[in-house]
């Protein structure tokens, strides 16, 4: 090996010699934009590790210290509020309910009716088209009053449904479905049909089993953008039994703006648990998700 | 899953315990969070155990605005609390919404508790009445700006707390500036540099006598020329490094002066309680909050801060029975002396006053007399509070002009001018959805 | 709709019946609800409601605020925009020379995807605290006394540090792939035919990538518009006093914490109209770029 790159290198020493300068640039441009991405999470990490009176007086600093253990506790398991009902594991539980519970009905729902749009010949087709594809169009945020004043009617707020499925009312999902299964190959469907293959049939032991990875992508969108709703739980969810993560950083602000000493390493910490569930399915189904972001505009 | 089986136990319990007659339950919304909450619960509990009728249950609903949100729109859908605490800023949209709320004197007297608006303290007495004095709200957390400072810091600059704005720039200022200190801080410049500046300098705030008359026609009249001559000096004191400014949030300009950095802060009355339990680098007291000698002579008493409990109508009249005796009970002096000492927050009653006197609470610690003397100081024509509609909007418009001073972005003049000009334009399209 | 497929009648029926009704219970009827309350003035309780008419609107269009509002939401939208889009096409294109640890970086340059834009604030609130955040001290060894929330141009920078800190990961995404997806012939005769990398990339690479950055482009607008909701009301700590907010933000202070329901609805309804435009925009555009792939 290292015989082979010594007869070989004075063949072509301009050229390896700009290639290697070159590669300096770009790994140097990489490191630089990955500690951009990672520093300020390795910082709040740090003031985890601290206690509070430490970060108040310095801020993060270099050392790591022996407390994490304790901010975990007290993040996990102590409530804050009085209720005895706001604690990290409620929260981290109504975050995961919501997630799953957003996905799952998002693709649930979204399969159905692009599958519905897709293969039946439908008098109405057209319009149903435009009736849910004009969702798109006006994100949550700019109907956000009417809508919880419709939640607060239907008795929805403070409960896992108000919570979930005004959010799914938006057709990404149906969106992303239809120009799937308008890739599907038709001869697919005339031989299920030649094989005497009902609609559910077909749509059950044919269209699921084949979408499998558009399925997983979409999940993994869905779960990560159900997980970090803000705006909607905060509005919906007053109870603090109902606080999801997301939500409960605003809770942790107006605790750190309180007139007690400011417990940053709870409240750091409780940040790094809204984090993470979604940051690591991110990066272990990371081929699934990269695909599906990027083929499903197409 | 916990607290599942525990409401479903307590509920058996209640049950077995109560199988003679049924409990009347109310709920209480309110925006007490933190340490605050828990004294909430304490009372609750206190009431709930002292006798066997009612039985009331405090829930937790985030900060004052999103309470107040959250009770309007349970409102709207029929499922009001049966208490709701409304904040300062959100009194004339409660208060204007007749129908909303029944008022606290009728309910008090219509269920055979005596009521007496006298036994308040005056300064909490008429905030929560509507134009005719009648109470409509029942004052529950009530405080008052007044101004903190670092012992030793005065001692080491070898002065005294200032008692008027002249004193602060002329004496106070410049020696706890040679003394290594920032003179002032303060943490909420639309409460304690606007609307207490109106009542402790006894300046009218707004047309229709401070809104009490109703919202028609109501104008704000912050334009004057002694508020901006008071905030000119502020951003001179600004520039000589004798005030310094953290922005909008409560904490940012607290900070400063729990680090020992700052001589005097002005905060509430209410955070007593914490910056006693905070174990200072310094050791703390309290004095008034400072007026301008060329404004008045005689400076007055100034407005509460925090909130009031409103009873929600619409609810049956064993309710309202019930809350009515929750009121009774919050209203006895051994409830407000609990209250005050735990919190901070003023005693609202002269009777609860006197207890805590008598107990020697204010031997052992002066400064937590200062809110409830500053509130009993004589009152004036414009001191008995003001009644703005949308006023949480005009608060973020004032925050949002003071900024600008303070940041050099306009001047005095100017942010005056479009204080007045927004407000008035929100007075008037809150008198359009009175109608 | 090409197939022929099944012609069953009630299942279809019955398939989109889960999708209609909770778009008509929650799309539908709080969107008419928002434009018609923007008519009216109402009592917060409910008791009085005056119709004014399109008083709302002139209020808006006369408010000298609400345009610096407006102002601002550009101003904003074009810098993270912008920056978003720059950094991660440069991380792309680097990301998809390199052969050493491409893969490392590909994860440590896209798991902020997952970060939740107030949690992004919030890290934004550690970076800047005004008396230790690291970033505040980095900018003061520079001479530049940084405010977070207390001057409005120091605020309007950490909102835009943190929202591209947020968004650089989808573009990089998007570019990367994009980047991959351009054929080994193309490549080869780009580099036969260009001896120098810059003008490879101008030439060659970037008019193939434009597609997915006008595809991105909608995608960050959009972003920066709304979803950068949290990231503002964390910064801002729930009180904007004299700091900078955006369009959607102020529809929020309005109406959920002034209760000013008809004055944010009028508010809502002029964002309607803005992300109309927007999408029938993207719509025609992506429709362009289904013709092209």
């Amino acid at each position: 090996m290292t015989d082979l790159t010594q007869t070989q290198a004075p063949t072509l020493p301009v050229r390896k010699f700009r290639i290697r300068w070159s590669d300096i640039g770009d790994h140097a441009v990489l490191i630089l934009g990955s500690l951009f991405m990672l520093v300020p999470l390795l910082i709040v990490l740090q003031t985890t590790t601290t206690t509070d009176v430490e970060t108040i007086k310095n801020g993060p600093g270099l050392v790591i210290g022996d407390q994490f253990g304790a901010n975990f506790d007290k993040a996990m398991f102590e409530a804050s509020g009085f209720s005895g009902e706001n604690t990290g594991m409620s929260m981290l539980k109504n975050s995961l309910i919501l997630g799953l519970g957003f996905a799952l009905g998002k693709i649930a729902i979204g399969m159905m009716a692009a599958y519905a749009l897709v293969y039946f010949r439908l008098r109405f087709a057209t319009f149903a088209f435009w009736l849910i594809f004009t969702t798109l169009l006006l994100p949550l945020e700019v109907r956000i009053l009417p809508s919880y004043e419709i939640a607060q009617k239907l008795g929805l707020l403070n409960t896992y449904s108000g919570l979930i499925v005004p959010l799914i009312a938006s057709a990404t999902a149906t969106f992303f479905f239809r120009q799937f299964f308008r890739s599907v190959p038709e001869e697919l469907v005339e031989a299920a049909r030649i094989d005497g293959a009902g609609p559910v049939k077909f749509f059950i032991d044919i269209l699921v089993p084949l979408s499998q990875t558009m399925i997983a992508a979409m999940f993994i969108i869905m779960f990560v953008f159900g997980w970090n709703q803000y705006l909607w739980p905060t509005m919906i969810t007053t109870e603090e039994h109902m606080y999801t993560l997301v939500r409960g950083i605003k809770q942790i602000t107006q605790d750190l703006e309180g007139t007690n000493i400011p417990e940053y390493g709870r409240a750091n910490m409780l940040a790094l648990i809204a984090i993470l569930p979604p940051v690591l399915v991110v990066i272990f189904f990371q081929s699934w998700f990269v695909k599906g972001l990027t083929e499903s505009d197409k | 899953m916990k607290h599942f089986m525990t409401s479903t136990a307590a509920a058996a319990f209640a049950m077995v315990a109560n199988s003679a007659f049924a409990e009347t339950e109310i709920t209480w919304w309110h925006a007490m969070g933190g340490a605050l909450g828990e004294t909430v619960n304490a009372i609750a509990e206190d009431f709930n155990a002292s006798q066997d009728d009612y039985k009331i249950t405090p829930v937790f609903k985030g900060t004052y605005e999103e309470a107040l949100t959250a009770g309007i729109a349970a409102f709207r859908a029929g499922e009001q609390p049966n208490i709701l605490q409304v904040f300062d800023a959100g009194a004339a949209t409660v208060i204007g919404a007749k129908g909303a709320t029944v008022p606290v004197q009728d309910l008090l007297t219509d269920n055979g508790v005596a009521f007496d608006i006298n036994d308040y303290i005056s300064g909490v007495r008429y905030f929560y009445a509507d134009a005719d004095d009648k109470m409509i709200g029942m004052p529950f957390n009530s405080s008052s700006p007044i101004m903190y400072y670092n012992v030793q810091a005065f001692e080491k600059a070898g002065v005294e707390p200032p008692k008027t704005w002249e004193e602060f720039q002329t004496v106070t200022a410049p020696a706890l500036k040679d003394a290594g200190y920032t003179a002032l801080t303060q943490s909420h410049l639309p409460w304690i540099f606007t609307e207490n500046f109106m009542s402790r300098h006894d300046l009218p705030f707004a047309t229709n006598n401070n809104g009490y008359e109703g919202a028609e026609g109501t104008e704000i009249l912050v334009n004057n020329d002694a508020i901006k001559a008071h905030f000119t000096a502020v951003t001179e004191w600004q520039d000589a490094g004798y005030f310094e400014w953290f922005g909008t949030g409560w904490g940012d300009n607290a900070t400063p002066f729990e680090e020992g950095k700052v001589g005097m802060w002005l905060g509430s009355s209410g955070s007593f309680g914490g910056l006693s339990k905070k174990d200072l680098p310094f050791d703390f007291s309290a004095t008034y909050l400072p007026y301008w000698e060329a404004v008045t002579a005689e400076p007055k008493q100034t407005f509460i801060g925090g909130a009031s409990l409103f009873a929600m109508s619409g609810h049956d009249a064993e309710d309202n029975k019930a809350t009515a005796a929750f009121f009774e009970f919050l209203t006895q002096p051994e409830t407000q002396y609990f209250w005050h000492q735990e919190t901070g927050y003023v005693p609202i009653t002269e009777a609860a006053y006197e207890m805590a006197k008598a107990d020697g609470h204010y031997d052992r610690a002066p400064a937590a007399e200062v809110g409830i003397k500053q509130l009993s100081l004589p009152a004036g024509d414009n001191t008995k509070g003001y009644r703005m509609g949308f006023y949480v909007q005009i608060r973020d418009v004032m925050n949002r002009e003071y900024g600008r001073i303070l940041t050099g972005e306009t001047s005095v003049e100017d942010a005056f001018a479009t204080i007045e000009k927004e407000a008035n334009a929100l007075l008037a399209k809150f008198a359009k959805t009175q109608s | 709709m090409k197939r022929a497929g099944f012609t069953t009648r009630w299942l279809p029926i019955l398939l989109l019946l889960p999708q209609l009704i909770i778009i008509a219970i929650f799309f539908y009827w709080p969107a008419a609800h928002a434009v018609q309350s923007s008519f009216y003035l109402q009592d917060p309780f409910g008791f009085g409601s005056t119709f004014v008419g399109v008083d709302n609107y002139k209020d808006l269009a006369g408010s000298g605020e609400y345009m610096k509002i407006a102002r601002f939401t550009l101003v904003f939208t074009t810098l993270v925009t912008f920056f978003s889009l720059a950094l991660a096409l440069l991380l792309a294109v680097k990301a998809d020379k390199v052969l050493r640890g491409a893969r490392s970086y590909r994860t440590l340059l896209m798991w902020v995807y997952a970060v939740a834009p107030p949690v992004a604030g919030f890290i934004g609130l550690i970076m800047f605290d005004q008396s230790w955040g690291p970033l505040t001290e980095l900018a003061r060894s520079m001479g530049w006394d940084f405010k977070l929330g207390v001057n409005f141009n120091d605020t309007a920078v950490a909102m835009v540090i943190v929202s591209v800190w947020k968004q650089v990961p989808v573009n990089f995404i998007f570019f990367l792939s994009g980047l991959q997806s351009i054929p080994k012939a193309v490549r080869e005769a780009a580099l036969i035919d260009n001896r120098s990398a810059t003008g490879r990339f101008w030439q060659v690479t970037f008019p193939l990538l434009a597609p997915t950055g006008f595809f991105l482009l909608i995608i960050n607008i959009t972003y920066a518009l709304f979803d950068t909701f949290g990231i503002v009301d964390t910064l801002v700590k729930g009180e904007p006093g004299n700091n900078p907010m955006t369009l959607v933000y102020k529809v929020y202070v309005d109406g959920f914490r002034g209760n000013d329901l008809g004055g944010s609805s009028a508010q809502s309804v002029v964002l309607m109209v803005l992300v109309l435009a927007l999408t029938i925009f993207q719509f025609r555009l992506v429709e362009r770029r289904i013709h092209y792939t």
